[in-house]
């Protein structure tokens, strides 16, 4: 079985220790449990696989913070990454507004 | 737990013992490498600062000339001066002088060329090696160890291993009354906010998000967007989705430590405990800046092998990549390929980059200080270059 590391324990997604094909089942440790659940898509090393649903506009969170916005819905055991995934970050100024020419 | 270092006037404490032979301006390298090449135990600091900077340049290099020579692992200090620089070398000799180790100053304007600077230079280093030499390491406890952390040649094992590592040994550290200094604003970026929460102090937590603001202004006011610079193509091939996830895998080498303080580049942070400096990422002025700060050890985490070290600081090298933990055999110091392989917990192995450290603050040597991979010195300035 494939083994995906969760960082933290709020975390939503796990990251693959080793290249994962669609289909293959996968381990995962979670607050001294394990998990274990289907990967849906091919996923490599190092990339990210949701443990749970996540709706679109929810927060994908890692490392127990929040990384990025579901941009659609994501099913557990999907492939997490840029074409799921906004990157919400902005440069703030001092009054909490994002600076401009941020969009790209 | 204790270590055993080398006690200094000021009530600090070394890992090394190093006399330095230290240019207050680049113009004078080649005399400090005529006196490192003649007078053993001595170590050249050759910089390119000094001179042609705007007021605030020449504060900071000062400010980092004088705490390079208060560093704990510095026994004893030469600065060699040209004599017409802006950065003024009487000024950094009072300065190090604080520290009561041994500090002189030979200025080449004043003595008249190199020959004969070098020849005083090199008696009065060669006294204080002397010196340094009867000095005998003493057991201290954890309060005088301060560490530098940064992450470098980084891969995708990087935020899944040996950063999680470290923030580990920083846990045990700062829980046993040590202290650590946290730069590389850029990998702090889309970090911040996350950070500026483990502020109890809300003025060190804004100044932090400032740092990070700073940076930014500054890459636009260059016509490019640093976010965009900080997110590779490498990066999301590797798996990073966004710049948030990349800078909290980049913190992720303090854990959730709670932040005393933030410093200017240079500065020395107060008190035990988890620290961040204005620091680039780029490894010479980091290093550096880690070291003005009062590091005595560095520990460098790399996912493909960033070989180089520092002069002043052994830089411990940490890697989760089992290939390269075995292509680059040499540089790397500790292996936490383990934590890929899940044969090892994130704890365990943070109690052995613990005790690997101690051993390197006693006096065991890093592979960079072994294979004289000292890295560049430089000192950061923000110009422009005049």
């Amino acid at each position: 079985m494939k083994v995906a590391k969760i960082i933290h324990d709020k975390d939503n997604v796990a990251t693959a220790l080793i290249d994962i094909a669609a289909g293959e089942q996968v381990k995962s440790r979670s607050k001294g449990n394990e998990l274990i659940y289907t990967c849906n898509q091919d996923v490599p090393f190092g990339h990210k696989i949701a443990i749970v649903e996540i709706r679109s506009g929810e927060k994908i969170v890692k490392y127990g913070h929040p990384i990025g916005s579901a941009m659609q819905d994501i099913k557990a055991g999907d492939w997490v990454h840029v074409h799921n995934v906004r990157d919400d970050y902005k440069v703030l100024d001092k009054d909490g507004r994002p600076f401009p020419g941020q969009d790209s | 737990m204790k270590f055993y270092g080398y006690p200094r006037p000021d009530g600090k404490v070394g890992a090394r013992n190093h006399v330095v032979i230290m240019p207050t301006t680049g113009c004078v390298n080649a005399v400090c490498h005529h006196i490192e090449k003649l007078i053993r135990g001595t170590k050249a600091l050759p910089h390119h600062q000094g001179c042609l900077h705007p007021p605030r340049d020449t504060e900071q290099v000062t400010r980092t000339l004088i705490n390079l020579g208060k560093n704990p692992n510095v026994a004893g200090v030469l600065l060699v001066g040209l004599g017409c620089e802006m950065v003024v070398c009487e000024q950094v000799l009072e300065g190090v002088r604080e520290s009561g180790k041994p500090v002189d100053l030979v200025v080449v304007h004043q003595i008249g060329g190199m020959l004969d600077t070098v020849n005083k230079g090199a008696k009065i280093a060669a006294e204080m090696v002397l010196e340094a030499s009867a000095m005998r390491r003493e057991e201290t406890g954890l309060d005088k160890l301060c560490f530098g952390t940064k992450c470098g040649s980084s891969d995708t094992t990087s935020g899944l291993s040996s950063n999680l590592v470290v923030g580990e040994l920083c846990r045990i550290m700062t829980e046993n009354g040590g202290k650590f200094i946290q730069g590389e604003i850029c990998d702090i970026m889309g970090g911040e906010y996350a950070l500026k929460k483990l502020c109890p102090n809300e003025e060190h937590g804004e100044r932090i998000v400032d740092f990070v603001r700073d940076l930014y202004l500054r890459g636009v006011a260059m016509g490019a967007d640093v976010r965009g610079a900080q997110m590779t193509a490498g990066n999301v091939a590797g798996g990073l989705t966004t710049l948030v996830e990349k800078a909290l895998g980049a913190n992720a080498k303090g854990a959730d430590v709670p932040i005393q303080s933030s410093v200017h580049y240079g500065e020395i942070p107060l008190g035990p405990g988890r620290h961040i400096m204005d620091i680039p990422g780029h490894g010479f002025e980091n290093l550096v800046g880690l070291a003005a700060g009062g590091a005595i050890l560095h520990i460098f985490t790399t996912g493909r092998g960033a070989p180089n070290g520092n002069p002043l600081l052994p830089t411990i090298k940490v890697c989760g990549n089992a290939k390269t933990n075995v292509t680059m055999r040499e540089h790397i110091d500790v292996d936490v390929s383990s934590i890929i392989g899940e044969t090892e917990s994130v704890a365990t192995a943070g109690q052995r980059l613990y005790k690997y450290a101690i051993d390197v603050a006693n006096g065991k040597m890093t592979r960079a200080e072994i294979l004289n991979f000292d890295g560049t010195m430089e000192i950061l300035i923000n110009g422009p270059v005049i």
